[in-house]
C-alpha cells in the first residue's frame, strides 16, 4: 500500500526535508553472504561494448546538422566588461549563432572568477566557433581579486552564514583535558579531471527538447532545465547511457546545457557544448582548499574530553560550504565539541561536490590529530580509536542502523601489526612505517526511486530504470540483483537505463546513494515479476504457489519437479510479464552511515623528500555487497583518486591575478599507474538489517576518505615528521622533516622518550 | 599552415626562416602553435633532413665516443647499449612512452620551459616584458641558479645527461660544446638558445665516459619534468656534473661545492635541499 510520509533525505551530507509516498517493502532480506548471484564477482555486462567502442558516451552523439559551440570565458578573476563586439565573430566562416551576456542568465558581464562564462557561439565546427571566439572584441576593467581565505573570513565575504555546531562545552572539556594537542591543517584545491568533459547535445523538436548530457542526474537536469526554460517537465528529455565520470562535479545540468539548448532554440539545428581539458580546470568545479585550526584533549588513558575545529572552506565565488567539520562531530565519542565552519566567498573558480565533500578534508585534520595525540600521549593509534568509539549517533542520539567499525577495526590489526616488521625495512635514507585512519560517511541512499522489470516469452529478463551508471558498474549489479530474484544468470538479464522517456524516477548517483536507493527498487520489481511467474506456474503445473520457486533458469517445486522458465513464458507468445518495484522509506528513527579504516604503507627519502606508498589495506563495513569485485574496482579507485590528493594534485592560482595557473594534465599532476600501490580491499559484507530488502550501502565515496590521514601518519611512523598540508610535495616533506629535526634539538638532553 | 618536407638538410635550411619553422617529433610544436605561443606560416619537417640513429666512432677504444642523428628519438636512446647510461636513464625518466617515441634528441635540446607564467603568455621578462611574474608569483617549479631575471627552470633530463656528457653539436652552420648552445637571457636578447633562425642541429658527438649517471626527482613517478635532475659523468680527466630543472637553461655545476652558490626563491628552497643530496648520491655512484 502507497504511504505518505515526511522524511529527512540526505545527499552528500546534505538533508533536506520532503513529502514522498513510499511503498511498503514486503520483502525479506535475503541471508547474509554470497548467494547464487549477488555477493559473487561479475565482470561488467558492458565491459566488452565499452573497450571495443561501441558504447555511446556523449561524447559520441552526432546528429544530422548538428553545431558545434565555444564559450568565451573570462581571462580575469574580477572584471567588469566595458564593450564587446559579437559582429567579427559572426562574419567569421561557419558561424551560426551568438549569444552574449543577459540574453540568457548563464552569461555574465561582471565575472567573479577566471572562467566564468561570457559569450557563446555556435559553429559548423568545433574549430570554427573556437576560431570565431578570437575574433570577440571585448573590452575590461580589471577589479582587485580577493583571493586569501582568512581575508574573507575577516572581512566577513562568505557565500552561506557560517555554520556552528556545539555539544556539551568545550572549554570544560579542555580544563578536564590531561593533555591537549593543538594544530592547523590544509588540505589543497584539487579537480575532478573526469575523462569525459562536462558537455551536452540539446535538440529540439517542436516544443519538446531532448538533451544528450554527460550527468550524475538524469532527472535533476529534467527538472532544472524544465524550471529555467518554462517547461512542462515532459516536454524535457534527457539521456545518458554511457557516461565518463563525474566524481560529484556532474550532478546539474551546467552553463553549458543551456547554452547549447539556447544556441539550439536560435538556430533550428542540435547543438553541441562541450568543454575542452582547459575548460575543465577552470569551470567545472572543484573540491575547494580548507584550513582546519583544530584542537583535541584527552585524558591520560587516551579518553577524548574535547574537540574543536575552527573550518575555512575557500568556497570560490560561487558554490556550497561542506561539512569539513562532520567528522569531528560524528567519528568519535565525545562529549564536548565545538566546530565553526566557515564558507569563503572568493574570486577563484566555484567548488562543486567532489566524492565525500568536507569530509575527505576533515578526515584529513582530525585523523592526523589524533595521531599527534597518540604519540603525546604514547598510546597505540589504533587503541586510541577504539576507546572513543561512538555506540550511537553523537549528533542526534539515533541508534544506528548498523555499525561494524569495530569489526573493521579487528580486521586491520593483520595489517597494523604488520608495523615492526616494516619500521625495520627502512634502510639508509629511506625510512619506512604504517599509519592508519577511520571513516565515517552517509550512503544510506533514500526512496523516491522506482524499477520495472519484464520477463519475455524467451525468458530473458529486462530491468527498465531512467537511472545512470556513471562509471561504477551500477548496470552491473542492477543485472545481479534482478538475477537473483528471477532466478536468472546475469547474461539473461538486460539493463536499459539511462533515458528519461524510458523508465521511471530513478535517484541521482552521488552521495553514494546508487547501489543503496536503486537496488532494493529493482528487487521489488523482481520480486514482483517474479511473483506474477509463480502464480501463472501454479496454475499450469496444478501445484500451490507456496511450493514454487525460481531457480537457475527454471521453476523448481518443493517436491522435486523442475520446469524450463520459457516453457511458462512461451505459453504467452507476445505477453510479457511486467514487475514493478519501489524503493521503500528508511529506517525511521535510525541513523544510517558508512564506516571503515586504512592502513597505509609507505617510505620517505628523508633526504629528497619522496614519498612512496607501497600498499594500502582497505577495510570497509558498507553492509550487502552486491558485486565484490565491481566494490573493490571502486575501492582502488577512491584510493588511487585520494593518493593524487594526497601526493601530487594541486590547483594553482597566481596570487597577483587569480589567474589559473595549472590548466593542463602536464601541470595539473593526477597520479599516473608507476604511482599505485598494492591495495588489499576487504569489505565486512554484513547487510544492514534495518536498511530495506538489500541491506546495502554505497561505496563510492567511502573509499577515497581515510587515504590522506592514513598516508601522512605513516609518513610520521617513518620519519617523526608531522606533515599537516596537502599536498605532500617535496618541499612540504622536507619541510616537515625540518622541522622535526629542530624539535629534536631543542628538546632538553635526555627529555627524549626512550 | 603548410607544411614542407625537406629532403635534405640544406632544402631545410634554405626554407627555415621567414615565417617558417622546423618540425621534428612535434611533441613540444604541436602544443605551442596550438597555444599561439609559437606562430608559423610554414612548417618545415625535417625527418629526411636530419640524420637519425647512433654510431659509434671510435675502434673500440676507451676514448671512443658515439655520434648520435638528431632524429634519433628518445625512446631509441634508451635501449641502445652504446648510450652512456647518463643519457639512457634520462630519456628513460623522461615524459611518457608515447612522447618518447615521437620526440627526438635535436627537438628535445631546443624544449622550452614549462614555467606556466610563461606558457600562458603573461607579459614575463622571457616573453619580452619588464618583469619575472614567477619570482613574486607561484615558483614552486622553478629555478635556483641563473634566475635573477628570469625563475624559469630548463625542463630538458637528456640535456642535462649531455652536457655533463661533454657532448659536441653539429649544426648546419658550426660545430659547438653543447654548453655554447644555451645561453641566459638578457635584456637584449630573451632567447635561451643560440641557434640562428635558420640553423638546424644535425649531429651529436658524445664522449664515452668510464661511468655515467642520472638522478631525478619529480612529482610523481612517472611523466613529469624534473623538479630536479643530476647528471654526473666521469672521464679520466675528471666528472662533471649538470643539473636539470634548476635553471633557465641546463646548469653545468662545478663540483658539489657550486651548490653553495644557488640563489633560491622562497618557493625553491627546497630544490636546493634535493639537489645536495642528489649530487652525492651521483658522485658517489659514479666510484
Amino acid at each position: 500500500m502507497a504511504r505518505l510520509i515526511r522524511t529527512e533525505k540526505e545527499v552528500e551530507g546534505r538533508y533536506t526535508e520532503q513529502w514522498i509516498v513510499v511503498e511498503e517493502d514486503a520483502l525479506d532480506q535475503w541471508p547474509a553472504g554470497p548467494l547464487e548471484v549477488v555477493g559473487r564477482d561479475a565482470t561488467r555486462t558492458d565491459g566488452l561494448e565499452r573497450a571495443r567502442g561501441e558504447a555511446r558516451y556523449t561524447a559520441d552523439i552526432q546528429l544530422p546538422g548538428m553545431l558545434h559551440a565555444a564559450v568565451l570565458r573570462s581571462p580575469h578573476a574580477r572584471a567588469r566588461l566595458t564593450s564587446l563586439d559579437l559582429a567579427p565573430a559572426l562574419a567569421a566562416p561557419g558561424v551560426r549563432a551568438a549569444l552574449s551576456p543577459g540574453e540568457i542568465e548563464q552569461l555574465t558581464r561582471e565575472p567573479g572568477y577566471m572562467g566564468a562564462p561570457v559569450a557563446a557561439v555556435a559553429a559548423d565546427t568545433f574549430r570554427e566557433a573556437r576560431a570565431a571566439l578570437e575574433l570577440i572584441d571585448a573590452g575590461w576593467e580589471e577589479l582587485e581579486p580577493l583571493l586569501d581565505p582568512d581575508e574573507a573570513v575577516a572581512r566577513g565575504s562568505f557565500v552561506s552564514d557560517p555554520s556552528r555546531y556545539e555539544r556539551g562545552d568545550l572549554e570544560r572539556g579542555l580544563a578536564e583535558a590531561d593533555v591537549v594537542v593543538e594544530a592547523e591543517y590544509r588540505t589543497q584545491t584539487v579537480l575532478h579531471n573526469s575523462m569525459e568533459s562536462h558537455q551536452a547535445v540539446c535538440a529540439w523538436e517542436g516544443d519538446s527538447l531532448t538533451v544528450y548530457i554527460s550527468t550524475q542526474y538524469i532527472w535533476g537536469v529534467r527538472d532544472d532545465v524544465a524550471d529555467q526554460l518554462g517547461l512542462p517537465p515532459d516536454k524535457v528529455r534527457v539521456v545518458c547511457n554511457f557516461m565518463g565520470g563525474g566524481f560529484g562535479s556532474k550532478n546539474g545540468p551546467g552553463d553549458y546545457t543551456f547554452i547549447a539548448a539556447e544556441l539550439a532554440r536560435r538556430t533550428g539545428r542540435p547543438v553541441r557544448c562541450a568543454l575542452t581539458r582547459r575548460e575543465e580546470n577552470l569551470a567545472t568545479g572543484n573540491r575547494n582548499a580548507t584550513i582546519q585550526r583544530l584542537k583535541v584533549g584527552a585524558r591520560s588513558d587516551g579518553t577524548l574530553t574535547a574537540l574543536g575545529g575552527d573550518f575555512v572552506n575557500a568556497v570560490g565565488f560561487r558554490g556550497w560550504s561542506p561539512s569539513t567539520g562532520g567528522p569531528m562531530q560524528m567519528l568519535y565519542a565525545c562529549d564536548n565539541v565545538r566546530i565553526v565552519e566557515h564558507g569563503a566567498k572568493l574570486n577563484t573558480p566555484p567548488n562543486a561536490a567532489f566524492r565525500a565533500p568536507g569530509f575527505v578534508e576533515g578526515t584529513f585534520g582530525l585523523e592526523c590529530l589524533m595521531d599527534e595525540l597518540a604519540a603525546k600521549l604514547d598510546v597505540d593509534p589504533l587503541e586510541l580509536r577504539r576507546r572513543n568509539y561512538a555506540h550511537s549517533d553523537l549528533v542526534d542520539g539515533r541508534p544506528f542502523s548498523s555499525k561494524n567499525l569495530a569489526e573493521c577495526y579487528r580486521r586491520a590489526e593483520p595489517h597494523w601489526e604488520r608495523r615492526k616488521e616494516v619500521q625495520a625495512r627502512s634502510e639508509g635514507s629511506w625510512k619506512r612505517g604504517v599509519g592508519l585512519a577511520s571513516q565515517v560517511w552517509y550512503g544510506g541512499g533514500g526512496p523516491p526511486s522506482y524499477a520495472w522489470v519484464r520477463v519475455g516469452s524467451d525468458g530473458h529478463a529486462a530491468v527498465i530504470t531512467a537511472m545512470q551508471d556513471i562509471g561504477t558498474g551500477s548496470r552491473t549489479a542492477m543485472a545481479q540483483i534482478a538475477a537473483e530474484e528471477l532466478g536468472l544468470s546475469v547474461d539473461r538479464v538486460e539493463v536499459s537505463l539511462g533515458d528519461s522517456a524510458r523508465g521511471p524516477f530513478a535517484s541521482i548517483s552521488a552521495g553514494s546513494s546508487t547501489i543503496p536507493s536503486m537496488g532494493p527498487a529493482v528487487r521489488a520489481a523482481a520480486a514482483d515479476a517474479a511473483s506474477q511467474i509463480i502464480e501463472i506456474a501454479a496454475q499450469r503445473y496444478h501445484l500451490e504457489e507456496r511450493v514454487l520457486s525460481l531457480k537457475s533458469g527454471h521453476i523448481v517445486s518443493a517436491d522435486g519437479g523442475s520446469w524450463p522458465l520459457e516453457e511458462i513464458t512461451g505459453l504467452l507468445g507476445d505477453g510479457q510479464i511486467l514487475g514493478k518495484g519501489a524503493r521503500g522509506p528508511n529506517p525511521a528513527g535510525m541513523r544510517t552511515l558508512t564506516f571503515g579504516v586504512q592502513v597505509a604503507e609507505v617510505a620517505v627519502d628523508v633526504e629528497t623528500g619522496e614519498v612512496r606508498v607501497d600498499r594500502i589495506a582497505a577495510i570497509h563495513d558498507v553492509g550487502r555487497v552486491i558485486n565484490p569485485l565491481g566494490a573493490s574496482s571502486q575501492v582502488e579507485g577512491g584510493i588511487i583518486q585520494g593518493i593524487g590528493h594526497t601526493l601530487s594534485e594541486q590547483r594553482l592560482i597566481d596570487p597577483g591575478t587569480g589567474r589559473v595557473l595549472t590548466q593542463t594534465l602536464d601541470a595539473y599532476k593526477l597520479p599516473t599507474i608507476a604511482d599505485v600501490p598494492e591495495i588489499v580491499t576487504e569489505l565486512i559484507d554484513e547487510p544492514d538489517a534495518h536498511l530495506t530488502n538489500l541491506g546495502a550501502k554505497g561505496l563510492g565515496e567511502p573509499p577515497i576518505i581515510p587515504t590522506s590521514a592514513a598516508i601522512a601518519n605513516a609518513i610520521r611512523d617513518a620519519t617523526g615528521a608531522d606533515v599537516r598540508s596537502l599536498p605532500i610535495s617535496r618541499e612540504e616533506m622536507l619541510r616537515a622533516l625540518r622541522e622535526a629535526r629542530e624539535r629534536e634539538r631543542r628538546a632538553p638532553v635526555g627529555a627524549a622518550a626512550s | 599552415m603548410e607544411l614542407l618536407r625537406a629532403e635534405s638538410a640544406e632544402a631545410a635550411r634554405a626554407a627555415l626562416g621567414n615565417g617558417s619553422v622546423a618540425l621534428a617529433g612535434g611533441t613540444e610544436l604541436v602544443p605551442l602553435l596550438r597555444d599561439g605561443i609559437v606562430r608559423a606560416e610554414r612548417l618545415v619537417e625535417l625527418r629526411s633532413a636530419v640524420p637519425r640513429g647512433i654510431s659509434d666512432t671510435g675502434v673500440g677504444s676507451a676514448s671512443s665516443s658515439i655520434v648520435i642523428g638528431a632524429g634519433t628519438s628518445l625512446a631509441e636512446l634508451e635501449v641502445d647499449p652504446q648510450v652512456p647510461d647518463a643519457l639512457r636513464e634520462a630519456c628513460r625518466l623522461a615524459a611518457s612512452p608515447q612522447l618518447r617515441s615521437a620526440g627526438t634528441i635535436g627537438g628535445n635540446l631546443l624544449q622550452a620551459t614549462r614555467c606556466w607564467y610563461w606558457r600562458l603568455e603573461f607579459p614575463c621578462y622571457l616573453h619580452g616584458g619588464d618583469r619575472c611574474h614567477a619570482r613574486e608569483g607561484v615558483h614552486s617549479e622553478h629555478a635556483i641558479f641563473g634566475n635573477e631575471r628570469c625563475a624559469s627552470a630548463h625542463p630538458s633530463d637528456p640535456a642535462a645527461a649531455l652536457v655533463a656528457l661533454g657532448a659536441r653539436l653539429q649544426t648546419t652552420h658550426r660545430e659547438l660544446p653543447l654548453t655554447d648552445l644555451y645561453r641566459l637571457p638578457t635584456d637584449d636578447d630573451r632567447n635561451v638558445t643560440a641557434l640562428a633562425p635558420d640553423e638546424l642541429i644535425l649531429e651529436l658527438d658524445v664522449p664515452s665516459p668510464q661511468r655515467s649517471v642520472y638522478l631525478k626527482a619529480m612529482d610523481r613517478r612517472r611523466w613529469a619534468f624534473p623538479l630536479v635532475g643530476v647528471a654526473a659523468a666521469r672521464f679520466a680527466e675528471g666528472s662533471r656534473l649538470a643539473l636539470a630543472g634548476v635553471a633557465p637553461i641546463p646548469w653545468a655545476l662545478d663540483g658539489e661545492g657550486a651548490l653553495d652558490q644557488a640563489t633560491p626563491l622562497p618557493g625553491t628552497a627546497y630544490k636546493a635541499e634535493i639537489a645536495r643530496a642528489l649530487v652525492r648520491r651521483a658522485l658517489a655512484s659514479l666510484q
